[in-house]
C-alpha cells in the first residue's frame, strides 16, 4: 500500500502507451503488492489446474491411516476416515477458486446491469433500483446466502448463484456511482448532441471510462465470495459431492482435540487465497488511480 | 435535523415491510414438509396432520399467510416455534442478549485497537511502521472468523486449558460477585478476541486510508503553518475528521452483528441468534427463521439510524442539509 513510487511511474520508454492495458499490467507487476497478489493467485490457479499432478493421492482415497499426523508420507496428515489432506486441500482450492470467480463475475453481471440502469435513467427506474439494492444491503450478507441455500439446495451451481445474490449489491452501488459521475459531463452531453443511442451512450462511451474501479471490486467481490463459501461450507451448507475448504474445517471442527492438522491446513489455504485477491486488488487500485490514499505516506 | 431524523425513520417502515414480505415468500417456496419435519422420520397420521394444518392454517393462500402474519406481528405475535415448543418471540428474547453482550463487548475491543492501529500507521513518519501495520491488517482480515476460533480453542483450550472450549457457562451459577464476573469472561474471552480481532482490522483499514485522506487536507497545512505540534494536530484535527467514515462502518457491521455472529456462534457453540438461526433453518423452522431475520433486519436498521444520528452531531455540514 505504500509502494507510491513505483505504482505513479508511467510506463513509458518501451513504446507502450501510458494508461494502456499493457502498462497497466507492466505497472501492475512494478508494485509489490501487485506482484505478490498477481504471483500468489497465479500459483493457485497452477494448482487447481493441474490438481491431479500435484496431489499425490486421489483426495477421496480413504487408507488405512485415519487421523495420522502431517509425515513424509502424509504431507499435511491425515483426516478421520483417512483421506491424505493434502491431496484435499489441493483439490479444495478448485471449488474456492470457481466459486469466487463465479460469483464475483455473476455479481457484476447482475449489479453492474442494475447499476447503469440506475445510473443512465434518472426519476422512477433510478429510484425503484437503488430501494432494491438497499433492500437487499440491510439483510446480512450471511443471512441472505444461507435461506437462499436453504431454498434453493446445495448444488454447486445454485450455491455460486447464492453468493452472487449476496455481494451484487456492493457492485451495483459501484457502477451506479460511476455512472452518476460521468453522465453529467461534457463528453456525455455530446454524444447525446450527436444523436448517438442510449446503448451506444452506455457501453461505448460511459463504460470504458467506468471500468477500471469495477475491476478492482471485481477482485474484492471474488475473495468475499470465497470467504462467504468457506463459511456456507463450515456450516455443512456446501455440496458434499464437492471436496472445499470450507467443507473440510467443518469435518475438522469434531476433531479440535486430536488433529490439529485437519483444520489448520484448509484454514490456511483460504487465508493466502483471500490476501492475494486483496493484494491483487490493491495493486490494481494503485497502478489505476495513483492518487489513491493507499498510496500515500505518512504525516511528514 | 429532526425532521431529517424523521424521515429516515419513517423510510425504514416500508424496507421492513418489504424484507418480512422478501423472506415469506423465500421460505414458501422451499421444498419440504413442515408438517414432516415437526414428526420426524416417522409416518404422519392424516388425522394428525389435518389438527396441526389447521392449528398453523398451513392450508391457507400465501397472501392470506403473508396478511395474518403481519396483522400478528404488528400485535406483537410472532408466530409459534413447533420445533422448540415455544414461542418465536419468548425464544428471540431469549437468544438476542447473549448475542448482544457478545457483539457488544467484541466492539469495545475492536473499535479502540482498530483507531490506534489506524492512526499509527496512518500518521507514522516511518514507512517500516505502516507496512509492519497494513500488511498485519491485511493478513489477520483475511483470516476467516470461525477458523481463528478453531485455532484458539485448538491452542488455548484444548492444548493450555486456560479457557472453556464452547457455551456460555452454566445456567444457574454456584459462584457470586467477582468469581461469577470471572467465570463469565472465560467463557467469552475466546469468541470475543476472535470477532475482536477481526472487526478490529477491518476498523484499523478503514481507519488508516481516512487518516491519510484527512491529512492531505488543506486545513491541515494550515494548522500546521499556525505552528501546532504534530500531536495536537492529530488529537484536534485528524482525529475527529478521520473518525467519520468509522462511524458508518462500524455502525453497519455492529448493526448486522446484533443479528447473530452465524459462523462465530457455531464454532463456540454459543447459544445466541446466530446458532437459532441455522438450526431452525436446519429444522425448516420457518416462523423462527422469518422471526430472527426480522430481527436483525431491525437491528440493522436502527444501527443505521443511530448512525444517521451520531454523523449529524460530527459533522455540522449535514445537519444544515435539505
Amino acid at each position: 500500500m505504500s509502494d507510491s513510487k513505483t505504482a505513479t511511474a508511467p510506463a513509458s520508454g518501451n513504446g507502450i502507451p501510458v494508461g494502456s492495458w499493457q502498462a497497466h499490467i507492466a505497472n501492475l507487476f512494478g508494485t509489490r503488492h501487485g506482484a505478490l497478489g498477481a504471483g500468489i493467485l497465479i500459483v493457485l490457479v497452477i494448482v487447481a489446474t493441474a490438481a491431479p499432478l500435484i496431489a499425490p493421492y486421489n483426495p477421496l482415497e480413504q487408507t488405512q491411516l485415519s487421523l495420522a499426523p502431517p509425515s513424509s508420507q502424509f504431507l499435511f496428515g491425515t483426516d478421520n476416515i483417512g483421506r491424505d489432506v493434502f491431496s484435499l486441500v489441493v483439490y479444495g482450492s478448485r471449488s474456492s477458486l470457481l466459486v469466487g470467480l463465479g460469483a464475483a463475475l455473476a455479481a457484476l453481471l447482475i449489479g453492474g446491469t442494475l447499476g447503469i440502469l440506475a445510473g443512465y435513467f434518472q426519476g422512477p427506474v433510478e429510484a425503484a433500483l437503488m430501494r432494491l439494492v438497499e433492500l437487499f444491503q440491510t439483510l446480512p450478507v450471511i443471512i441472505l446466502v444461507l435461506c437462499a441455500v436453504a431454498l434453493f439446495g446445495s448444488n454447486f451451481w445454485l450455491l455460486i448463484a447464492a453468493v452472487a445474490l449476496a455481494i451484487w449489491p456492493m457492485e451495483a452501488r459501484l457502477v451506479y456511482g460511476q455512472y452518476i459521475k460521468l453522465r453529467d459531463r461534457e463528453f456525455i452531453a455530446a454524444a447525446r448532441v450527436a444523436d448517438l443511442s442510449t446503448a451506444h451512450i452506455m457501453f461505448r462511451e460511459i463504460l470504458p471510462n467506468a471500468i477500471q474501479p469495477i475491476i478492482v471490486q471485481v477482485a474484492l467481490d471474488a475473495s468475499i465470495a470465497i470467504l462467504i463459501e468457506a463459511g456456507l461450507g463450515f456450516l455443512g451448507l456446501s455440496d458434499p459431492s464437492k471436496v472445499s475448504w470450507g467443507r473440510l474445517l467443518f469435518v475438522a471442527q469434531d476433531y479440535m482435540d486430536s488433529a490439529w492438522w485437519m483444520s489448520l491446513f484448509p484454514g490456511a489455504a483460504i487465508c493466502i487465497t483471500v490476501v492475494g485477491l486483496n493484494l491483487f486488488a490493491d495493486g490494481l487500485n494503485e497502478v489505476i488511480d495513483p492518487r489513491s490514499t493507499s498510496g500515500m505516506g505518512g504525516l511528514q | 435535523m429532526l425532521r431529517f431524523v424523521g424521515r429516515r425513520a419513517l423510510y425504514a417502515i416500508p424496507l421492513l415491510l418489504a424484507i418480512i414480505i422478501l423472506m415469506f415468500s423465500m421460505l414458501h417456496m422451499i421444498p419440504g414438509d413442515p408438517v414432516q419435519a415437526l414428526v420426524g422420520d416417522y409416518p404422519v397420521p392424516p388425522a394428525y396432520r389435518q389438527v396441526i394444518e389447521e392449528k398453523y392454517r398451513l392450508n391457507d393462500p400465501f397472501l392470506v399467510q403473508v396478511g395474518n402474519y403481519l396483522l400478528n406481528v404488528a400485535q406483537g405475535d410472532f408466530g409459534f416455534s413447533y420445533q422448540n415448543q415455544r414461542g418465536v418471540l419468548d425464544l428471540i428474547l431469549e437468544r438476542a442478549p447473549r448475542t448482544i453482550l457478545l457483539a457488544s463487548v467484541s466492539f469495545a475491543l475492536a473499535i479502540p485497537l482498530g483507531m490506534a492501529i489506524g492512526i499509527a500507521a496512518g500518521t507514522t513518519r516511518r514507512p517500516g511502521v505502516d507496512k509492519f501495520w497494513t500488511t498485519t491488517a491485511l493478513i489477520a482480515y483475511a483470516i476467516p472468523t470461525f477458523w481463528l476460533g478453531q485455532l484458539l480453542v485448538m491452542l488455548f483450550a484444548l492444548r493450555l486449558g486456560w479457557f472453556p472450549t464452547q457455551g456460555i457457562g452454566p445456567l444457574i451459577s454456584r459462584t457470586h460477585g467477582i468469581a461469577w464476573l470471572f467465570e463469565k469472561l472465560r467463557y467469552l474471552a475466546l469468541p470475543v478476541l476472535a470477532f475482536g480481532i477481526h472487526e478490529g482490522m477491518r476498523i484499523a483499514r478503514i481507519m488508516r486510508a481516512s487518516v491519510i485522506d484527512t491529512l492531505s487536507q488543506g486545513y491541515i497545512i494550515t494548522a500546521r503553518s499556525k505552528g501546532l505540534s504534530r500531536g495536537q494536530i492529530i488529537r484536534s484535527h485528524v482525529l475527529r475528521n478521520s473518525s467519520l467514515p468509522l462511524v458508518t462502518i462500524a455502525g453497519y457491521a455492529f448493526g448486522s452483528a446484533l443479528g447473530g455472529a452465524v459462523l462465530l456462534e457455531t464454532v463456540f457453540t454459543w447459544p445466541g441468534l446466530g446458532l437459532l438461526l441455522v438450526d431452525s433453518i436446519r429444522l425448516r423452522d420457518n416462523m423462527t427463521v422469518v422471526g430472527v431475520v426480522i430481527f436483525s433486519a431491525v437491528a440493522v436498521v436502527a444501527m443505521n439510524l443511530i448512525v444517521d444520528l451520531l454523523y449529524a452531531a460530527l459533522d455540522p455540514r449535514i445537519r444544515t442539509m435539505r
